[in-house]
């Protein structure tokens, strides 16, 4: 290993950074690699993805949950959209060191085994992204006559956050529910 | 097929399994996984792969193998189940 700390700026991570990962230095984070607690972890990324999509809708849902003319609603509404957001960055990175930073390291870092299922996840990425832009487009040509679409001044932020999160970790959290218990 | 996608199957070639003796050969030259990953620049995940039968390794793998456990390609990987107590 070179002396300096190589950047792959590409895939934002560092040589260090990665061998750290894949060698297991850090064992208090042990427990997060277990299938089980792998696909836990996944399940809450997508919960979080979810919450922070439904912040573009929610003060349209007829639930009464916010008012956003009223001050303390907003104020809640944003401090609550703020927190949800901040989980699911961080189920995010628990993401990541649970599956070994495999999916977002460069090839000479990895073995040919970490290639292949690094190669898989993101293939397999691919294809539910298709599916999510698929289903964002139908919603967005049929959302306005169907009267599901954000209010006036709600300019969909959430929902794009949302979908980057969605695209940054779906490797990920393919990766991290196929792998198996070793 | 979104369920298909999602299905645990990992190994490279699922309708014609490799067999191996990786890890009798291993224990008996009382060398750890982690060792054995070591001599041949994989991660110890790896060998637990493909231990289990779950990773057919490519050719250069399957030779570093052989080498660092001082047995013939042959002797370690068949396409049949070997028989119980043969080396």
């Amino acid at each position: 290993m070179s002396k300096k700390n190589k950047i792959y700026w590409s895939l934002g991570v560092t040589e260090k950074g990665t061998r750290a990962l894949l060698t297991d230095e850090n064992s208090k984070f042990k427990w997060l690699r277990s299938q089980r607690n792998r696909r836990l972890i996944v399940i809450l990324e997508m919960f979080g993805i979810l919450a922070v999509a439904l912040g573009s809708y929610l003060p349209i849902l007829e639930i009464g949950i916010f008012n956003l003319d009223n001050g303390t609603d907003l104020i809640i509404f944003s401090v609550s959209a703020i927190w949800v957001i901040l989980l699911t960055l961080g189920c995010y990175s628990l993401l990541r060191i649970a599956v070994r930073g495999i999916a977002d390291a460069p090839d000479e870092l990895l073995d040919e085994r970490q290639i292949q299922v690094r190669d898989t996840s993101f293939r397999y990425a691919y294809l539910s992204m298709g599916y999510l832009v698929i289903a964002l487009l139908l919603l967005m040509f049929f959302g306005p006559e169907l009267q599901l679409f954000q209010p006036e001044g709600n300019d969909g932020s959430y929902l794009m956050i949302a979908t980057l999160f969605a695209f940054a970790s779906a490797p990920s959290m393919i990766l991290a529910w196929r792998e198996k218990d070793i | 097929m979104l369920c298909s996608m999602y299905a645990t199957n990992m190994s490279r070639n699922s309708e014609e399994p490799v067999f191996n003796q990786i890890e009798q050969v291993r224990s008996s030259l009382g060398l750890s996984r982690q060792e054995l990953a070591d001599l041949v620049g994989v991660h110890y995940q790896t060998i637990g792969y493909l231990e289990r039968g779950e990773y057919s390794p490519s050719l250069v793998l399957a030779l570093r193998i052989s080498n660092a456990l001082n047995k013939e390609v042959s002797e370690l990987f068949s396409l049949t189940e070997p028989k119980e107590g043969k080396n």
